[in-house]
């Protein structure tokens, strides 16, 4: 093994081990070892200018296919994940001014008569479907606050309902290209369409969905059909009330309907994932002229710091060979095998990512995936989908393997509801258990 | 009591810090606060008491918690935070009340009427009380004592910008040992009506 590729795997080593301890911000973990990586790697022992031009990427933004036809080849930044995350970062906090997801709770809450068990199976429907196209963090966010406040109003303990909405805010993160940053990372280096999601990813969540429903039913059946107050509707907040400015509002959520229409047709537009986040965070700009200091100071901009620091220390690996030798190693393992490739693929991302930040993990195992299926199109689209799955799933496992499992028992925890990893743990780990299975057996029939 | 006062008191596992925090509290005529505070904000909120009671006084645990967007989903911090809010809200309510532990000095540090105190003793004094107190042998007491005053130090130093003991922590740091129990609460309750003195009305 040559000094880069050792001096990349310390690098890459150190970065993993500063994010899980949290000791430091993530961003500047991850800005420093790219530092390190470029001038001491990539200059100093290897000499490549190249190689950090590359890594940095900053000509692919200049392409006119970066924007709009087939997105480029490239390694290292990836600017177009970047931009897209951006670009719906600002139009969810657009939503948010607007009061567009307590409205949507509220309206729903009010639908099913405010009566628990059938709340308690919306909610989790709305947290599938609201994960599939905004990120998980601001959906557990809105639903575990309004869950704590219908509780209340209610007399029910929240924490099952809180439970079973981030797990299947995990699992429709898993459905579509922007649900679930390692999503986007699959779909934009390995060129996936948000209808190749759905149409994979999507179908395997879908009937995963159906399952963990009943589940969480008959975990919980019990806590949510016992009698509770008697309730008065008319007392009961009115959804309108949650929205702050009809305008707005409406504009907001036209710009949101639109950032979908766009996802869903992009394979045939050819509009790319970072024209596509552009375009809808300067329409929410244009729309909310006056709200602008705010929505940008709620931006989460140490994410997209930390995924760019990400992006040049798993360049480096590449660069070095290292992730080649990581897929050599795995084919060499599974014999070419492509069931026991999934299996690997699936269980060691799954255990992986439910004890550590699954973005690294996605960002590092995509080119491990390109290297396992170089020449054979249908493999390798049949482990970025094992791999999507096994990552956003396996993140539902524990408290911390996904964000929105930190933001929602976070929210729970403030408000007089500490959720330990006994409590988290014995209903997560069945329910990851039975979607990793089931979704390893409908990969097995479908593609194999 | 005319002037509103907020005593805390840090302390040493066997120093008597307890003790005399209680009969401080009696003798100013406010109440006393120490693991009663989980109690009280349970009633108050409605809340599982025994679930709130596991996390208190307990510290982060390494690798199983993390922070999202300034969301930390560790239920030692939640508890934390929840119960300093809780005693934040007594004090902005104007109740006067001794609060033993829980990092009492830190959360009012930035308040007028607020006198820390942090309370002290001889090793061996300590390690006969805890032989009493809990029927324990020598070393059973001095472990004991050993590993509750880690504990203490660990959550102290993970939450607070002083350190756990250090006289720049406090207003006031005694030894309870050299002088006895009572002598001890005689100067502090001497000390505590002399600073409420120069409180502000």
């Amino acid at each position: 093994m040559t000094v880069a590729a050792i001096s990349s795997i310390v690098v890459f080593l150190v970065m993993f081990g500063l994010v899980i301890t949290e000791k430091f911000e993530k961003h500047y973990v991850t800005l420093t070892c790219a530092g390190v990586m470029l001038i001491v790697v990539f200059g100093a022992i290897m000499r490549d200018g190249n190689a950090i031009a590359d890594t940095l990427n900053f000509y692919s933004l200049v392409n006119p296919n970066f924007w709009i036809g087939e997105t480029p080849d490239s390694s290292g930044i990836d600017w177009a994940t970047i931009i897209f995350l951006g670009g719906m970062m600002i139009m969810v906090e657009g939503l948010s001014i607007a009061g567009f997801f307590r409205w949507l709770c509220m309206t729903l809450a009010k639908a099913v008569k405010y009566k628990k068990m059938p709340l308690f199976i919306t909610f989790m429907i709305v947290a599938t479907i609201l994960s599939m196209f905004i990120d998980s963090i601001t959906v557990i966010l809105f639903l575990a606050a309004v869950t704590v406040e219908l509780a209340k109003l209610l007399d029910f303990n929240p924490v099952p309902m809180i439970l079973s909405e981030i797990f299947c805010a995990n699992l429709g993160g898993s459905a579509t290209m922007c649900g679930d940053p390692p999503n986007i990372i699959i779909g934009s280096k390995l060129h996936y369409s948000f209808m190749d999601f759905v149409m994979n990813t999507g179908m395997i969540a879908g009937i995963c969905l159906i399952v963990i429903i009943f589940y969480f039913y008959l975990v919980y059946r019990k806590e949510f059909n016992k009698p509770g107050k008697e309730i008065d509707i008319e007392n009961m907040p009115h959804p309108t009330a949650a929205i702050t400015s009809k305008f707005l509002f409406t504009g907001n959520t036209v710009i949101f309907a639109c950032a979908i229409a766009m996802l869903v047709t992009h394979a045939n537009t050819h509009l790319s994932v970072a024209f596509i986040g552009a375009t809808v965070a300067l329409a929410t700009c244009i729309l909310n002229c006056k709200h602008l200091k705010e929505i940008f100071s709620k931006v989460d901009y140490k994410i997209l710091l930390f995924f760019i620091g990400l992006f040049v220390v798993v360049g480096g690996l590449e660069k070095t060979g290292i992730l080649a030798a990581i897929a050599s190693f795995i084919s060499r393992v599974s014999g070419g095998n492509v069931k026991t490739m999934i299996a690997i693929v699936i269980w060691v991302s799954a255990v992986a990512s439910a004890f550590v930040d699954n973005i690294p993990f996605a960002a590092t195992m995509v080119p491990i995936v390109k290297g396992l299926s170089v020449g054979n199109p249908a493999l390798q689209a049949t482990l970025a989908w094992t791999l999507s799955i096994g990552t956003d799933i396996g993140g539902a496992a524990t408290p911390i393997g996904a964000s929105a499992n930190v933001v929602g028992t976070a929210v729970a925890g403030r408000n007089g509801y500490p959720i330990g990893w006994g409590k988290y743990c014995k209903t997560a780990v069945p329910a990851t258990i039975i979607v990793v299975v089931m979704s390893m057996l409908i990969i097995y029939l479908r593609y194999c | 009591m005319d002037k509103q006062v907020i005593v805390t008191i840090g302390r040493e596992f066997g120093s008597a810090g307890h003790e005399i925090g209680e009969e401080l509290a009696k003798r100013l005529g406010v109440k006393f606060y120490d693991r009663t505070i989980v109690e009280e904000m349970s009633k108050a909120m409605n809340l599982d008491e025994k679930e709130l009671e596991k996390y208190d006084e307990k510290i982060r645990t390494p690798f199983f918690s993390r922070t999202v967007r300034g969301y930390s989903n560790s239920p030692a911090d939640i508890v934390f935070e929840l119960q300093s809010k809780f005693i934040r809200e007594k004090a902005d309510a104007g109740e006067s009340f001794v609060l033993i532990g829980r990092c009492g000095e830190e959360i009012f540090k930035e308040s007028n009427n607020h006198v820390s105190i942090f309370v002290r003793g001889d090793k061996e004094e300590k390690i006969a009380r805890v032989m009493g107190k809990y029927n324990l042998d020598r070393d059973e007491a001095f472990d004991k004592m050993t590993r509750h005053d880690r504990q203490r130090k660990e959550y102290h130093n993970s939450r607070c910008s002083g350190k756990w003991g250090d006289s720049r922590t406090y207003d006031l740091c005694i030894n309870s040992s050299p002088v006895g129990v009572e002598p001890t609460i005689n100067i502090l309750v001497q000390y505590i009506y002399s600073r409420i003195e120069k409180f502000d009305a």
